[in-house]
């Protein structure tokens, strides 16, 4: 970009100094001028995440040994994930937690978003406060929900059902209810991040087809099936993959909750590696878990492309 | 081309660190402490760079003590010396960064209790570390709240259990709402605090976790004992006598519901004296000995270790800091007497000091008889924490579950310890499913 600009303004001394430099100068300029703006990136990212990436794949051929030479287990480590009934189950809570939320998310934002479309001045004040939850550490919320959801019969969520007669529940700390109890807080969380994408697509449609649909006589909700959720497929794809890659590595919301319990009804396949590699200093186990988590990611990824490429392209 | 000339432009550019060789005079010291109570490990230190002009270096944490003490192993650089629970020593040998010591090159290792070495020893007799620090467990009670209701000190299960009701059910603190509890109880999976808070119940009721026979360990948690346990802490949870969110908290959540006034008793070490006396106050808690099960009073001991690390460069010096750190004067300055912050020697391990002498607080007391004549240190196998996790795991699931069969799940429980004793290679032979 740098070097089409002088051609503009010929008359200035810079060109004629610039063309001077031999051509084998120039394009060695060329070839380092993009590695020299991407190189603070470059090495942030090889620092902290290619390097620990390659160092966690090679230490999940090992039994980690810290201080002593790390012992090479071959697939040990991969063959033990098989066998493993914590973490089995644990992936099952993480595929619950998974399509509940990607689906209750979407589906509630997807009307937060017909309902808030438009440049209003109070729909921008409402969109701006849905968001909030978007915005606020995991950490927090966390805290927040452990205080709505208290089991006391005193406690907000509690005292509210309480006025239509339901008795007490003990949410977070009753097994057959906490994993509901995280991913109605995770669907709370993520329902405006999804709802901002939606707002992005809902833009994009052609307003001449809503008139169309008018014209025809369409219903409010025909011109929805029939307009508005063809026309945004590339938002809900965008939020599908989005929702499904957070999902599957959930943690700080399980951990800042419930860690896990009660009875291991909420654990998840990123608080069984935190519990394996951190608490029992089983690096290596946990580094194969870690792994298999990332490839499985990434093969959804691809399939979620080739899939929507070959059905919407 | 182009590219590799970026890239070697790049790696040209990467800082290179260099560490600094530490002087030969100098050891580095970490310590599993708070920002607050590290003064009095300076207090020590200073004391010790005094007499024998060796500087000490200090590093502390509360948090992740044990995952940046591997990243330290693993970056071969390591301290001298760490100071950490008793019961880590398994854990730190797993890492590989402990060696062997020698105790009767300490100059002062025969006064240190013969129950204190016990913590520092694995199951073939060899010494890891040096204890320097002791502690048991006592009930904290709110006083005005007992007195107020006319009952008595708890000293049995039932007593516990009646008093636990009083505070839940007839509002010991007068203000007209149902919004107090008998007990504060963790039992959390988060790092097994589910088990560790079991282990006085397990004991009390004549139960445990593992028999020591002379070819290895049995795991002892189906016995009926251990039901009884459970089926009594169980059911103080499942009637609503504890805190609610019991199962899912940790001693981090438990402490301020007693020092805010949610609940009335709580089973805690004495490092908390000087938090609990600041809030709720000392004229309104009492420190009473832990209520006698079927089998009779007893608490978990535990204890603080300094270690040796391997790869020390200056050995001498650490055995004197060790030394130091175990002789009535360092033991005195650890035991940080007339301050609120928590010392890290709670009760000292040098059998040639009277704590009471030094401690003029009658509570200690409690803590003092506890250890001495109840107190019970968690099994000495190579690798206590993941037994310490997989119990706490099974024990919440069995506290969580208020319908659950609790024989069966104990049951369930043995087999899986058992698996982990194998494991970890001290099973006795003679185990059965």
């Amino acid at each position: 970009m740098t070097e089409t600009q002088p051609s503009a303004h010929s008359n200035g001394p810079a060109p004629r100094k610039r063309s001077t430099r031999s051509p084998a100068l120039r394009r060695l300029g060329r070839g380092v001028m993009p590695w020299l703006y991407l190189m603070p990136a470059l090495i942030v990212f090889t620092w902290f995440k290619f390097y620990p990436m390659i160092s966690g794949f090679l230490m999940s051929f090992y039994e980690v040994k810290f201080y002593d030479p790390s012992v090479w287990v071959g697939l040990d480590n991969y063959r033990a994930i098989l066998h493993d009934s914590a973490l089995l189950v644990a992936t099952w809570h993480t595929i619950i937690y998974v399509i509940a939320e990607t689906i209750g998310a979407a589906v509630l934002a997807f009307f937060l978003a017909l309902a808030l479309e438009g440049p209003a001045r109070h729909v921008r004040i409402i969109r701006t406060a849905i968001f909030v939850p978007a915005i606020t550490s995991v950490a927090i919320i966390a805290e927040l929900w452990r205080i709505l959801f208290n089991s006391a019969s005193y406690g907000l969520v509690n005292s509210f059902i309480g006025l239509f007669g339901i008795p007490p529940q003990g949410f977070l700390t009753d097994p057959s209810q906490a994993l509901w109890v995280l991913i109605l807080m995770s669907i709370w969380k993520s329902a405006p991040y999804d709802m901002v994408i939606f707002l992005a697509g809902l833009v994009s449609i052609n307003r001449e087809l809503y008139d169309a649909a008018d014209v025809d006589g369409a219903s409010r909700l025909r011109k929805i099936w029939h307009v508005t959720l063809p026309g945004i497929v590339p938002a809900i794809s965008v939020v599908v993959m989005l929702s499904f890659i957070r999902g599957f590595r959930v943690f700080t919301e399980v951990y800042a909750t419930t860690g896990g319990g009660p009875a291991g009804s909420t654990s998840t396949i990123m608080t069984q590696i935190y519990k394996v590699g951190f608490e029992q200093l089983n690096y290596g186990y946990a580094a194969a878990v870690s792994f298999l988590l990332l490839l499985f990611t990434v093969l959804m990824t691809i399939l979620h492309t080739v899939l929507k490429n070959r059905f919407f392209g | 081309m182009k590219s590799k000339f970026g890239q070697l432009l790049l790696g040209g550019c990467l800082a290179v660190a260099v560490a600094l060789p530490a002087s030969a005079e100098t050891i580095t010291v970490w310590s599993r402490q708070t920002d607050q109570s590290i003064s009095v490990l300076k207090a020590i230190t200073d004391a010790f760079t005094k007499e024998t002009g060796i500087k000490v270096e200090t590093f502390n944490s509360g948090i992740d003590f044990e995952q940046r003490l591997a990243r330290a192993a693993a970056a071969r650089q390591l301290p001298d010396v760490v100071i950490n629970d008793s019961s880590q020593v398994g854990s730190m040998r797993q890492m590989g960064i402990l060696d062997p010591i020698d105790r009767t090159k300490l100059a002062g290792w025969k006064d240190v209790s013969d129950i204190a070495w016990q913590s520092a020893q694995d199951g073939q007799g060899k010494y890891y570390a040096v204890p320097i620090s002791a502690q048991a467990f006592a009930l904290f009670v709110r006083k005005d709240w007992r007195e107020k209701l006319g009952l008595p000190v708890p000293k049995t299960w039932d007593d516990m259990r009646k008093l636990a009701e009083a505070f839940t059910h007839d509002d010991p603190d007068g203000n007209g709402k149902a919004d107090t509890f008998g007990l504060a109880i963790p039992a959390s999976t988060t790092r097994g605090y589910a088990s560790w808070y079991m282990s006085h119940f397990l004991w009390q009721a004549g139960g445990g976790y593992l028999k020591k026979t002379k070819d290895g360990f049995l795991p002892i948690l189906n016995t009926p004992e251990d039901a009884k346990a459970l089926s009594f802490v169980r059911g103080l949870i499942c009637d609503g006598l504890a805190q609610p969110g019991a199962v899912n908290a940790t001693t981090g959540d438990t402490l301020p519901t007693f020092r805010s006034g949610q609940t009335g008793m709580l089973i805690d070490g004495p490092y908390d004296l000087g938090q609990i006396a600041k809030e709720p106050g000392l004229d309104k808690t009492e420190v009473d000995m832990l209520p006698a099960g079927p089998s009779g009073v007893a608490a978990l001991a535990e204890g603080t270790s300094a270690y040796m690390l391997k790869g020390t460069t200056d050995k001498a010096a650490v055995m004197k800091f060790l030394d130091f750190l175990i002789s009535p004067e360092g033991q005195k300055i650890g035991m940080n007497v007339g301050s609120d912050v928590t010392p890290l020697v709670r009760l000292p391990v040098n059998t040639t000091m009277d704590v009471l002498k030094i401690r003029k607080d009658p509570r200690w007391k409690v803590y003092q008889d506890t250890f001495l004549n109840y107190g019970h240190y968690m099994p000495a196998v190579p690798d206590w924490t993941s037994i310490r996790l997989l119990t706490g795991d099974g024990f919440n699931a069995i506290l969580s579950q208020c319908q659950s069969d609790i024989p069966a799940q104990l049951a369930d429980l043995n087999t899986k310890v058992a698996a982990e004793l194998k494991k970890q290679g001290v099973l006795d032979p003679s185990y059965k499913e």
